[in-house]
């Protein structure tokens, strides 16, 4: 096999070689306009950069590299990895590397994914929250994070559980899709759990790392990968988030990168939301519904085009369940529920119905999809 | 010189006769068992000699063989020092008997001649009146425990000597014979220190005991700590009916074989309550001589596995076949042990590591996959078997200075009793009693000409996301709904109501992310 040897495999090389920083790189990268060629002429000339990239021995199957010492091992075996596992290289220069992350103080030089969801990507907006999300917290996030994508905005999110899985889940269904950035190489699945989810965004969405294949996922990739999240969207919404949470870090790095950032309030008992909560405190953006979140970005009107014939009114979810259509004990209860969780027993109190009465109330309000039970037998309203 | 007298031994549950002869014959000085006899019938020799001689009577200077006929059953215990002892006075001609062909024996001597009480007494006393004996000879101390056994005298006595009185003269045998059963049995009355009435608030769970307890569904408690799974589970038994006479024997008979003191019939519903570091046998029964677990002891009660997730997993499913049979049985090589065990069964635990998850002041520590684990620790086809599963939520601390006052146990028990003299007269000619043990053909029969019915039945599986054995656990709740408000077909109130204690937040926690 001969490789065809261009800038993605010098980048490569250099982040493996260790011997240029990627933000000196930058720096010469923006010096150049953006031009390869240039910058690597540079690297060449001034800095004693020396490119060993030519093909080592192999083996007569052509799969086993031999007789590689050092970095360049290590090289060869990146791009081993990468013929083998049918895995995408994206560098910066390329074509399809996204124009807003390259804005970015130091963007990733290398991508690895998997889908092209990336490639094609118009507008992206970032969904964030807890990993212990509540019940709010998951329908908030499959709530708004469908409606941006059936306007074709493509959510970025970080592939953890909780807030996150919800939100790609949602967004995968419609047309703008969906992308997840991950903390580890691209072949591990952390949370092994999400792992349906995660085959399922390489076939229909993105699921990009800037961290070499068998990276594990350590504690200090995250707040590094949360700097592409922010820097792939032009807003990050934050839906639940405990106050010392991964979500609050995004934001300050998005704030960093001139990025807007939202917030969807929470219940002000609850611990969840308290992230959120301090956030509008400082300036973010309450979310309410999807004008909202869409206001903010009138000047990305062209971009936006794809959704002009969408109407979102109709999906205004919690506006069009005005009329439940029930009526006698069941409206009575339900009006009683308010949006602060009631136990059954308070319920049982004020109605002075007989408990199994109130029990079969409560479920078929449930079926009906409009009250939910929170926490242990405490229910509250859903719309 | 020989004599024979009758005796029992246990062979799980069940006595069978056994014979004690004795064979005095001239040669050197000896005693000898025969007859597969275990360290304990053995060490009786050392126990009759000394009774016997304590009591004022002479030990007989001859070789002394004693055989304990069927030969080739292993027999253990101390069931044999009386009859060893009289049949011994008897064949050396000391004593003359006057009773010997109707009647039968047991007990284990003390070295100055005492009668002590032995184990599985009412099982032999069964026997003995299969075996149309007119007396049957025991210990004082237990005899009442034999004493409903009718159809023959129970003669209690505390000595040897009074033994000798007894078995030597009809007449004087009046005066030992036990009239406990003389009491009325429907007198007993069952106290219980505690009541239903205690348990403040927790409408739903107590409204899920009610329906658990009717149609003997199995039941799963899923709460935090704190929050009343064991004080709900503990007052179940008081709103559990009344054994009837039968019921009381086969209590009794399991009791009497676990422990030696059951000194009465024992007509509470059992409450077991075993701890989870229990061993395999002490759960299920078992042993070299097995005897009975946790599962018989709670036999026609309550078996409580309180922390149910901190049992190890092969135990539980340990619980799968005697779950469906009602019996356990053991088999060691030479014979098989059955032990009855139909018990309701209530199970307990918190819903993750920290015990918190779903509680609403404290927040739950675990992470998604912690709570995942917990739960796939709960096996399948256990979980397959429980119909029941209810939250448990922990009251804020002003309702427990609560005054309203609920319903108490006695009222709830009537409702209780109703219910099951319902399902008495469906199940009748069936060889099932309770709507926990009906399968799908019944329950297709009654759903057969109810449309609406089934379309809900779909809704609600489509909805939930039920597998075919949630549905069904569903509809035989709902049946029991049905039949403690004496409705003859399933409403779709009653279907309705039962989705409650089958989907739930906490009804799987495992499956809610």
């Amino acid at each position: 096999m001969i490789m065809k040897i261009g800038n993605k495999e010098k980048i490569l090389y250099l982040l493996v070689d260790k011997k240029i920083k990627p933000t000196k790189f930058m720096d010469i990268y923006r010096q150049n306009r953006g031009n390869m060629n240039k910058t690597f002429e540079h690297f060449l000339k001034y800095e004693n950069l020396k490119l060993n990239l030519e093909e080592g021995k192999r083996n007569n199957d052509n799969t086993e590299i031999s007789m590689h010492k050092g970095d360049r091992y290590e090289y060869f075996k990146i791009i081993d990895f990468v013929f083998k596992n049918k895995v995408d290289l994206l560098c910066i220069g390329d074509d399809g590397y996204p124009d807003i992350l390259k804005q970015v103080y130091s963007p990733p030089l290398l991508l690895f994914f998997k889908g092209n969801k990336i490639k094609e990507m118009e507008f992206g907006i970032a969904i964030v929250g807890s990993r212990k999300c509540t019940a709010y917290g998951r329908e908030a996030a499959g709530y708004i994070s469908g409606n941006l994508s059936e306007m074709g905005i493509t959510v970025v999110s970080g592939l953890a559980v909780g807030i996150d899985s919800y939100a790609h889940k949602a967004a995968l269904e419609g047309k703008g899709g969906t992308i997840g950035v991950l903390g580890c190489g691209i072949d591990i699945v952390y949370p092994p759990e999400n792992k349906l989810l995660y085959d399922e965004i390489a076939l229909n969405g993105s699921i990009i790392t800037e961290f070499f294949p068998k990276t594990p996922p350590l504690k200090s990739n995250f707040p590094v990968r949360n700097r592409i999240i922010s820097g792939l969207c032009r807003g990050v919404i934050v839906i639940e988030a405990g106050e010392k949470s991964g979500a609050v870090i995004t934001c300050e790095m998005a704030l960093k990168q001139d990025r807007e950032v939202f917030a969807v309030p929470g219940n002000i008992f609850s611990p969840a939301s308290r992230g959120c909560h301090k956030l509008i405190k400082s300036g973010a953006k309450l979310v309410e519904r999807i004008d909202d979140i869409l206001e903010e970005f009138s000047q990305y009107q062209e971009n936006l085009r794809l959704c002009s014939n969408y109407d979102h009114k109709d999906h205004m979810k919690p506006h069009a369940r005005q009329d439940t259509g029930i009526q006698g004990n069941e409206a009575r209860i339900y009006e009683f529920i308010g949006y602060r969780a009631k136990s059954v027993e308070e319920i049982v109190k004020y109605s002075k119905m007989e408990v199994k009465e109130v029990l079969g109330i409560l479920a078929s309000l449930e079926i009906k999809q409009l009250i939910r039970e929170d926490s242990f037998n405490k229910y509250s309203r859903l719309f | 010189m020989f004599f024979k007298l009758d005796s029992f031994t246990l062979v799980g549950i069940n006595a069978i006769r056994v014979s004690v002869e004795v064979h005095l014959s001239r040669g050197l000085p000896e005693f000898i068992i025969v007859g597969l006899p275990g360290k304990a019938v053995n060490e009786s020799r050392q126990r009759v000699r000394s009774a016997v001689i304590n009591s004022g009577f002479d030990f007989p200077v001859k070789k002394i063989i004693v055989n304990l006929s069927p030969a080739d059953i292993k027999k253990d215990g101390s069931f044999y020092d009386l009859p060893i002892a009289l049949a011994i006075l008897a064949a050396s001609g000391q004593i003359k008997c006057d009773i010997s062909g109707g009647s039968c024996f047991v007990g284990e001597l003390s070295l100055d001649g005492k009668i002590n009480p032995v184990k599985g007494l009412i099982s032999m006393a069964e026997e003995a009146q299969k075996l149309d004996k007119k007396f049957f000879l025991v210990p004082y101390e237990i005899a009442s425990q034999a004493s409903f056994i009718s159809g023959m005298d129970i003669v209690a006595c505390k000595h040897l000597s009074e033994a000798v009185e007894a078995f030597t003269c009809r007449e004087s045998i009046g005066k030992f014979i036990c009239r406990d059963k003389i009491e009325n049995i429907s007198n007993r009355s069952n106290h219980y220190d505690f009541d239903f009435s205690d348990v403040k608030g927790q409408l739903k769970a107590k409204r899920a005991m009610e329906i658990a307890v009717s149609g003997r569904h199995n039941i799963m408690l899923i709460g935090p700590p704190g929050s009343g799974k064991t004080m709900l589970a503990r007052r179940a038994v008081t709103i559990m009916p009344d054994l009837n006479l039968e019921e009381c024997i086969e209590v009794t008979k399991v009791y009497s074989l676990y422990e030696k003191y059951v000194n009465r019939l024992i007509h509470e519903r059992p409450f077991r309550n075993p701890h989870h570091t229990i061993s395999r046998a002490g759960l299920i029964g078992g042993g070299i001589n097995p005897r009975p677990g946790e599962i018989s002891l709670a036999h026609k009660g309550l078996l409580f596995l309180d922390e149910f997730s901190q049992f190890p997993k092969n135990f539980i499913e340990d619980l799968r076949q005697p779950l469906e049979n009602k019996e356990v049985i053991i088999t060691r090589s030479h014979l098989s042990y059955s032990f009855p065990c139909n018990f309701m069964l209530i199970m307990a635990t918190n819903p993750c590591y920290c015990g918190y998850f779903g509680d609403e002041s404290r927040k739950c520590t675990c992470s998604q996959r912690e709570i995942q684990k917990f739960w796939k620790k709960m096996s399948g086809p256990v979980m397959d078997r429980i119909d029941m599963r209810v939250n448990v939520a922990r009251l804020p601390e002003r309702s427990f200075i609560n005054t309203e006052t609920s319903e108490n146990s006695n009222k709830i028990k009537k409702r209780i009793e109703k219910c099951l003299r319902i399902q008495n007269d469906r199940f009748k000619g069936k060889n099932i009693s309770y709507n926990s043990e009906v399968g799908i053909k019944i329950i297709n029969e009654w759903l057969k000409n109810d449309k609406k019915i089934r379309d809900l039945i779909y809704t609600i599986s489509g909805k939930y996301n039920l597998t075919a054995r949630g549905t069904v656990s569903i509809l035989k709740v709902s049946r029991t709904i049905a039949d403690l408000e004496e409705s003859g077909i399933i409403g779709e109130n009653h279907i309705i109501e039962a989705i409650n204690y089958r989907v739930g937040y906490g009804c799987n926690p495992g499956n809610n992310f």
